[in-house]
């Protein structure tokens, strides 16, 4: 019953520490403090300005890239880069799309408006201009990393965690920094009460530190390589914990407190209702952090954890349409304004977008609706009404209106962003109404039966009957991408012939600092006054929040009932998987079969828990542009090892029509076999029943098994060194499935 | 603390409560909240609300100095 209680005790400390600190105005104070000058810091806010746009613009055309991979598969080898060095393959490219859109795009977009909003809705500069500094280079640096890292196929696995550990510990240090700084001025403002915006500031960065790390628990075999250290099910828990609540902290509450403190300023007029905020923020904050099993709905996942999942995501609705409404009411009596003035236009569509993609999200968390859009392109369609529309609108709104002031200047061309509003309104709709009918077309194919009971389509056929789908979707693409180039252009030339305030001069009076310490004063009025105890208190929090996320993690492991014939990967198939990770083919193929005969029919026996208990880190995916291979290596999916190695070296002569990418460079790549030790090390560290000392002797098993695969391969004529990469791919993609698949034979026998 | 988790583990009888819980538990804390923000001053949501409005004085403290 404690553990039951646990984890609301803690959203409930987290929640009564967030709204004491929020200062109460109960006394009246009949003093009149002296006007103090200051000077806002504009410079931060310009540099992460600049960063938004030239990641924005990075991150968008990373997409545009993978989405042109989609329809013309063989586009890198026909222009000469089709080079592993490179790493342009669609499994690389898109996890750097999707990091540099939401860490870099929103990421710099989120500092942007927050550095600016804090110091005025505070009436201070930042504590400390050093600490801002380290915040953008740092923050800067990490993108760099990530830009380097991800196409050469260093990455952890896990979607939107994707980065390796030492880029997760600078995350670490720098989002500190981040909040150190924030705290910090909060502490020296000169207003008293913090506007909501801040509180959503404050909530994301709490939130987001407990985030990162727990889902970051990782054992590093070598300097870039790690195993995540969860399993199966419950990495599978953990990473969509952290992947629902990223889109929960990162891409909505902190957008949420820009749009309260922007919106109002672009329409000259305060919020609609600030007792409405005050609901919105404390009922989103408190659902939103439990939603994240809808993400994995029909999974192995314990059903009661999955009903605990739609619920709270259900309920989500609410709070988010309050505070679209709450949005959009701000512009009553004002929409005369919304046809004349750009920015405004960029913040309605942002904010209808928020409300759109807040009542899919509830909706497709029913497990009805979700049998339908899991694994389709609907879920693409969803994320980017939500990236494209509301987080970059919003951006552009924002940049529009936050440049020209800090340049004390006007816009360079208004008629070049009204342009680019219909520009960007257009590629939303140009790709997402192609991806929600491709998504249904997809659901609606997978499932269709004949009259004798025989799947009505094959896998493939539902591939090419998307590509059109996928041109369209590109084209939408591109038109977003043109129009934030043309917000470049715009922007660029707005400050190519004005000068920025970096020192914005400004005035307010002190707050009242002679507080005597009488017996009715809030404890955390004191503690206000005290960084330290102040600072230690929230990571006190984040602490409390982390362990106590992880409840559920272990209560689960009840959950997972074990299944004896499941083994260990041998280390052949474990550096194969290693490479099926590497390669980012979790980012096209699931291996999660859902209880629906037309999934048992096409792929064999339902995924059962216990299959995953030696997965670290789980590869379950979330899209199926590819087929599920959660049995590739079993029954009627069985290829044979030739027909791998061909697929693998020219997928289009194998399978025709298909859109997978070669990947001739595991014929010739060598296997480094001088980490397997390590790994095998690592995976016992983390319960993998391999034998003490075995890793001192894995690479011979290793050879053994490589050596029986290249035998079978020659004798179909093909001829391939006994250390090259295809053939740990190609015993891993043979394992996958069989532990099952021994169960059944035994059973036969029996 | 693990020997506690791992006995919890052991068994999932009575997650039936968790529904349970939720609904009193976030039945409860909505309640508080309506009633905080019910009996919120109006003046002073609407001096605060006009805080992004106001970049060179104090909202709030210019509140609180005329009441």
């Amino acid at each position: 019953m404690m553990t039951t209680l646990l984890p609301y005790a803690y959203c409930l400390t987290t929640n009564l520490f967030l709204i004491a600190i929020l200062p109460q105005t109960k006394t009246k104070t009949t003093y009149m403090q002296a006007l103090e000058k200051f000077q806002y810091d504009n410079k931060i806010v310009r540099n992460f300005a600049y960063a938004t746009i030239i990641w924005g613009v990075v991150g968008m055309l990373a997409g545009l890239w993978v989405a042109l991979l989609m329809i013309f598969p063989n586009w890198n080898t026909t222009f000469g880069l089709g080079k592993e060095s490179l790493g342009l393959t669609f499994g690389r490219l898109r996890p750097l799309h999707t990091n540099a859109v939401i860490f870099a795009f929103v990421g710099n977009g989120i500092f942007t408006g927050y550095y600016y909003s804090l110091q005025r809705l505070l009436k201070t500069r930042m504590a400390s201009d050093l600490l801002s500094k380290i915040h953008f280079w740092g923050w800067q640096l990490i993108i760099v990393a990530a830009a380097l890292t991800l196409p050469l196929g260093m990455t952890t696995g896990k979607e939107y965690a994707e980065l390796e550990w030492p880029i997760d510990i600078a995350i670490t240090i720098i989002w500190v920094v981040f909040g150190w700084n924030m705290f910090a001025t909060i502490l020296k403002r000169r207003e008293r009460h913090l506007y909501v915006a801040i509180w959503f500031y404050i909530a994301t960065f709490v939130t987001v530190a407990v985030l990162h790390i727990v889902n970051s628990f990782e054992l590093p075999t070598s300097f870039l390589h790690s195993y995540s250290w969860y399993a199966g099910v419950q990495d599978a828990l953990v990473q969509w914990w952290y992947g629902h609540n990223a889109v929960a902290f990162f891409l909505t509450t902190p957008y949420l407190g820009l749009m309260y403190y922007f919106m109002p300023k672009a329409a000259n007029r305060p919020v609609f209702s600030y007792k409405l905020s005050i609901i919105h923020f404390w009922a989103l904050i408190f659902l939103y952090i439990w939603a994240g099993p809808h993400h994995l709905l029909y999974t192995s996942l314990p059903n009661w954890a999955q009903s605990l999942g739609v619920v709270f995501s259900f309920t989500l609705i609410f709070p988010s349409w309050g505070g679209m409404i709450n949005g959009l009411l701000t512009l009553r009596g004002a929409w005369d304004k919304v046809r004349e003035d750009v920015i405004l236009k960029f913040m309605v569509v942002a904010v209808t977008a928020y409300g759109m993609a807040t009542f899919e999200g509830p909706m497709l968390s029913l497990k009805t609706v979700n049998a339908i859009s899991h694994f389709t392109d609907w879920t693409i369609a969803h994320v980017h009404v939500g990236g494209l529309g509301w987080n970059g609108m919003l951006t552009f709104g924002i940049l529009y209106w936050l440049i020209p002031k800090i340049f004390k200047t006007q816009l360079f061309s208004k008629r070049l962003a009204n342009t680019h509003f219909w520009i960007a309104t257009l590629g939303i709709i140009f790709y997402a109404v192609p991806m929600y009918w491709a998504g249904f077309q997809q659901a609606s194919m997978w499932k269709q039966f004949t009259e004798t009971g025989q799947l009505k389509y094959q896998f493939i056929e539902t591939v090419t009957y998307m590509k059109p789908f996928y041109a369209v979707r590109a084209f939408g693409g591109a038109l977003f991408v043109v129009g934030a180039l043309l917000m470049m252009y715009n922007l660029f030339k707005t400050v190519a012939k004005a000068k920025l305030v970096a020192n914005e001069d400004a005035e307010a009076p002190a707050l009242e600092k002679a507080y005597s310490e009488h017996t009715s004063e809030h404890w955390h009025r004191r503690m206000e006054r005290k960084p330290v105890p102040f600072l230690i208190v929230t990571l006190v929090v984040i602490l409390i929040g982390g362990i106590i996320e992880l409840v559920p993690t272990f209560l689960i492991k009840s959950n997972v009932p074990t299944i004896a014939s499941v083994q260990p990967y041998t280390p052949l198939e474990l550096q194969g998987r290693d490479i099926y990770r590497r390669e980012g083919c979790y980012t096209c193929h699931s291996q999660m079969i859902r209880p629906f005969r037309s999934e048992t029919e096409r792929y064999g026996e339902y995924s059962k828990a216990g299959e995953f208990v030696y997965d670290h880190p789980f590869q379950w995916g979330s899209k199926r542009t590819g087929p599920d291979l959660a049995r590739e290596g079993t029954l009627n999916l069985k290829k044979s090892d030739s027909w791998h190695f061909n697929h693998m070296d020219d997928p289009q002569a194998i399978s025709p029509g298909t859109i997978m990418p070669a990947y001739s460079f595991l014929l010739d790549k060598d296997l480094d076999t001088a980490g397997t030790a390590a790994k095998i090390k690592a995976m016992r560290t983390m319960g993998v029943p391999y034998k003490n000392g075995y890793e001192l002797y894995a690479n011979k098993d290793l050879m053994e098994q490589a050596a029986k695969i290249q035998a079978s391969l020659q004798k179909d004529n093909i001829k391939v060194k006994q250390t090259a990469e295809i053939l740990a791919v190609i015993a891993y993609l043979q394992r996958l499935g069989t532990d099952i698949d021994k169960n059944k034979l035994a059973a036969n026998k029996n | 603390m693990f020997k506690f988790i791992k006995q919890y583990a052991e068994t999932t009888d009575g997650i039936s409560i968790y529904p349970i819980i939720s609904l009193l538990l976030f039945f409860f804390f909505f309640i508080g909240l309506l009633y905080y923000v019910k009996k919120m001053d109006k003046a002073k949501a609407d001096a605060i609300s006009r805080i992004p409005l106001d970049e060179q004085s104090s909202a709030s403290e210019n509140f609180s100095r005329n009441n």
